[in-house]
């Protein structure tokens, strides 16, 4: 029996853009990560008017609401908590606008990332950052996390593709953050909402930066019999002044996995591979392509495979970015950080994460940003076996540890969301979360926009608590 | 309750959404219950939590195209039509998800006279207007020309619904055989169906009947050839269905007929002059996904006219066997993404080796051919 609150959202929207049955909440339960909470209700407002109607309505009752895209986050930010209004963007996916002499486009938040590249592909130009999600995740969830991806290393993360957000802020107000001009004037609020994880309200239009397509690229795929080889190689390459566009290792297991799923002949036996593409005008990538060769040579690469073509190339990065799904092959649930290390303490870093995985008898693999020291060691298990979740729990915190102990941060891309939380603690003093709390206390006062997530509880009192609570529900 | 559907299968889904794109209800709705990662999570939801089947639930279920691009596109290897199918099968036996009348429709398709009757009944129907457009019906023959077996190189699978209505594809496609070389055997009455949309539907004692009545009517040793995506599909699943030695070893010898033809493309004449029009390919889910055998297509197509791609990645068209009939309103929203990707294209011919997506295609107003018919014609001309 419908509450009022459902009445009133039916009555602003449409009735069957909001729905309310217990299957169907079931199913936002959750994101990509591994953490579940309960949606009161779900909702799927069609402009910016319906997503301010639903702020509204949840306000007058007394709820909380979580804005959420296509819920490929792995850090449980779309996971509802408290109860709340979940807002979804999927049926605003309009591009509304190209301008191609600007290089600028309009769209909707529900527009999915590689959507938006092609529908600009005619033109010569794309949307750069590229996340290994690219083809499900949406420009509104891209913009909430700042997402990066492989090609991030050269043409840098999210926010240095976004121009200005319109954003429905939790009052039910719509403001208009940053601007397609140079230097709009005043505080860059745009930046602050970038990366923000919907604490800070829900973007209903966002501008964003199209990049002109590379002429020239060349992509490499270089095997290890060692993992030290390769990452030896990595601060190898950035050492002899080449940026490459991408450069992504993975580790023996991983490699396998992604094998047995795309068959684009990753060697099934290296110890770890690193996948390498430069781009540019077509001489500067010949000669590119060659140091990165060398330098592999040097660290012990055992053979190094240039793409032939564009579909060999498109075979290899399919391998890549379907790493988090194939590992299901293993076991069928993994959970895994997004921590940032100097590039130059990845090999000893590395050995740490092996080290306690095996410790608490884990099977850990590694596929990750390897250009930016963005790693992404993933724990795989099966929830089902007896006490699993405590070890792969303990084993976490201890990575997420040994991340931090050697000059990292918590994370890279993924945002911090319900997962990494309470990890914040780890990195920032209790003057740095005080500040951020306040930043986001500015944009809303009462707490209704997507709680609990990113900051820990009591970050603005200094009562501070390092347990993941309710973080395995 | 439970849906008795295997753990390991259920299990096996990270949740990561790499499917969603690929899923052309999800695609039109943007909505977790119309999508491959939803549809599980709600079958886990029954399964392991107790929801009940009825309800949405069933509704969540029904409105599956069973397109299994989603099996496809899946990192994990999640085993999605086999998932979807038991559940289904579920469905059809502790719930009203399969009424009686509905049942019967699919029973017709086995009974091959009776359903050559009723189509020139509905043949006369459509002469008097009595057919209404939207059901999608490509304009039937009055009288059905018998084909007639050249040799005993390879089968033809001839099947339910495509012999009675498009019979005149098998010819194309048995004199494309013959300009390979190969003589064509043609089967008994007991290849009158496949059994692929009783499957979809859960009725899975009747597709099982359906399979051994077919393997029954392909003696020997030849090749089966099958030139309706679908109905390949599904006799290449024969081994799975009825988990018999007899029933692998006969899903071993089908092969769809470009995949056949694509292996032997010298023998087939050298064109005197190519096809005049561009030609659009249409991949039909099950030659695609389900087979992959559609890269055969091209080959053979390729030989005798110009072909360009939808830029789609394979997106279902919506047809689903009995999908259009029972589900319009979806089907015709998930059709509309296909017919803007042709029309992006220019060509105005688009080929599809699929019968069921001919028909819904052309109901959009588009002129689709199977791509042996085109070759055919091609052939033909030379002379
Ligand atoms: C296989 C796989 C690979 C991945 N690879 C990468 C990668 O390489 N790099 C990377 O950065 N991430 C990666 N991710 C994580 C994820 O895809 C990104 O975080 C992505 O940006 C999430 O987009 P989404 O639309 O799914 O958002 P959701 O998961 O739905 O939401 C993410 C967060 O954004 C908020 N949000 C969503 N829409 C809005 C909006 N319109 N306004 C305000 N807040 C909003 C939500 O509340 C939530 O906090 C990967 C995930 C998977 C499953
Ligand atoms: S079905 Fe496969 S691709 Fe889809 S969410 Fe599950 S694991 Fe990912
Ligand atoms: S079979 Fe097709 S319609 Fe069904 S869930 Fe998979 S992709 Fe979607």
């Amino acid at each position: 029996m419908p509450d009022a609150l459902v009445a009133d959202l039916r009555a602003a929207l449409a009735p069957e853009r909001v729905l309310a049955e217990p299957l169907e909440l079931t199913l936002y339960a959750r994101d990509a990560g591994i953490i579940e909470g309960h949606a009161h209700v779900v909702c799927f407002p069609l402009t910016t008017g319906e997503v301010q109607a639903c702020v509204r309505i949840a306000r007058a009752h007394g709820r909380p609401f979580t804005p959420r895209g296509s819920g490929t986050g792995l850090a449980g930010g779309a996971v509802p908590v408290e109860d709340p209004v979940v807002i979804v963007t999927t049926k605003m996916d309009r591009i509304l606008e190209v301008d191609e002499e600007d290089r600028v486009a309009w769209v909707e938040p529900g527009v999915l990332n590689l959507d938006l590249t092609h529908s600009v592909a005619h033109l010569g130009l794309h949307y750069a950052p590229d996340p290994s999600s690219q083809q499900s995740c949406t420009v509104g969830g891209n913009v909430a996390t700042n997402s990066g991806g492989p090609h991030c290393l050269l043409y840098g993360v999210t926010s240095a593709h976004v121009l200005a957000i319109e954003v429905v802020l939790a009052d039910g107000s719509v403001a208009l953050l940053g601007g397609v001009d140079a230097e709009p004037a005043g505080y860059d609020l745009r930046g602050a909402f970038v990366g923000s994880e919907g604490t800070m309200g829900i973007a209903t239009r966002i501008a964003v930066r199209l990049t002109p397509t590379p002429p020239a690229v060349r992509t490499l795929l270089l095997d290890f019999l060692s993992v030290e080889g390769a990452a030896a190689t990595v601060t190898g390459i950035i050492a002899a002044g080449i940026v490459p566009a991408a450069l992504e290792m993975m580790d023996a297991e991983i490699t396998r996995a992604v094998e047995d799923f795309v068959h684009a002949g990753f060697p099934r036996d290296a110890a770890a591979v690193l996948l390498v593409e430069v781009d540019g005008l077509p001489a500067g990538v010949e000669a590119a392509a060659q140091v990165v060769a060398d330098v592999g040579r040097v660290h012990g690469a055992r053979s190094t495979r240039v793409a032939a073509d564009e579909a060999e190339r498109a075979l290899l990065w399919k391998g890549r970015k379907s790493a988090f799904g194939a590992i299901a092959r293993i076991a069928p649930n993994y959970y895994l950080h997004d921590a940032v290390v100097p590039r130059t303490r990845l090999v000893e870093v590395l050995s740490r994460v092996y080290e306690i995985a095996a410790r608490h008898r884990l099977v850990m693999m590694n596929v990750f940003h390897a250009g930016d020291g963005n790693l992404h060691p993933l724990i795989v298990f099966d929830r089902r076996e007896n006490g699993v979740m405590e070890r792969v729990t303990a084993a976490g915190e201890e990575i997420i540890t040994a991340c931090v102990e050697a000059g990292g941060v918590l994370s890279g891309e993924h945002g911090i969301g319900l997962e990494k939380r309470d990890y914040m603690p780890l990195i920032f003093g209790e003057a740095d979360l005080d500040a951020q709390a306040r930043l986001r206390h500015a944009f809303d006062p009462d707490g209704v926009a997507n709680p609990t997530k990113v900051l820990p509880a009591g970050s603005r009192c200094g009562d501070l608590q390092r347990v993941p609570e309710g973080a395995w529900i | 309750m439970t849906l008795h559907l295997d753990d390991d299968e259920l299990v096996s889904c990270v949740a990561c959404g790499l499917c969603l794109p690929h899923c052309p209800t999800y695609r039109v709705t943007g909505e977790e219950s119309a999508s491959p990662r939803g549809r599980i999570a709600a079958m886990r939801a029954v399964q392991w939590s107790g929801a009940p089947l009825e309800g949405d639930f069933t509704r969540f279920m029904d409105l599956c195209v069973q397109c299994r691009a989603c099996e496809a596109v899946c990192p994990s290897s999640v085993p999605f039509g086999h998932l979807m199918e038991g559940a289904r099968e579920t469905l059809a036996s502790d719930t009203r998800y399969q009424p009686g009348w509905r049942r019967a429709g699919y029973r017709v398709l086995g009974r091959h006279r009776l359903l050559l009757t009723a189509s020139t009944a509905l043949a006369v129907g459509q002469r008097l207007r009595l057919v209404p457009r939207r059901f999608g019906l490509p304009r039937l023959a009055l009288r059905r020309r018998p084909l007639v077996a050249t040799g005993n190189d390879v089968w033809l699978f001839t099947g339910c619904v495509m012999d009675a209505w498009m019979r005149e594809t098998h010819a194309a496609v048995m004199r494309v055989l013959a300009a390979a070389g190969a003589g064509v055997a043609l089967p008994g009455p007991g290849a009158a169906c496949c059994g692929a949309l009783h499957e979809h539907a859960g009725l899975v004692e009747d597709a099982q009947r359906l399979a051994r009545r077919v393997i029954g009517a392909f003696p020997g040793e030849a090749p089966v050839l099958v030139d309706s995506a679908g109905c390949g599909a599904a006799l290449k699943g024969y081994g799975r269905l009825l988990g018999t030695p007899d029933a692998a070893e006969f899903s071993r010898r089908v092969m769809d007929v470009h995949e056949w033809l694509a292996a032997r493309v010298d023998a087939l004449p050298v064109p005197a002059r190519r096809f005049p029009q561009l030609v659009a390919v249409q991949d039909p889910c099950h030659l695609r996904h389900v087979q992959k055998a559609h890269a055969h297509v091209r080959t053979v197509l390729g030989r005798y006219a110009d072909l360009v791609e939808l830029d789609d990645e394979g997106l279902c068209c919506g047809a689903g066997g009995a999908y259009a009939a029972l589900h319009p309103d979806m089907a015709a929203d998930i059709r509309a993404r296909k017919v803007a990707a042709i029309a992006r294209t220019g060509a105005v011919v688009v080929a599809s080796a699929n019968p069921g997506c001919a028909m819904h295609l052309a109901v959009a107003g588009l002129d689709v051919r199977h791509p042996l018919e085109i070759v055919d014609e091609v052939i033909r001309d030379g002379r």
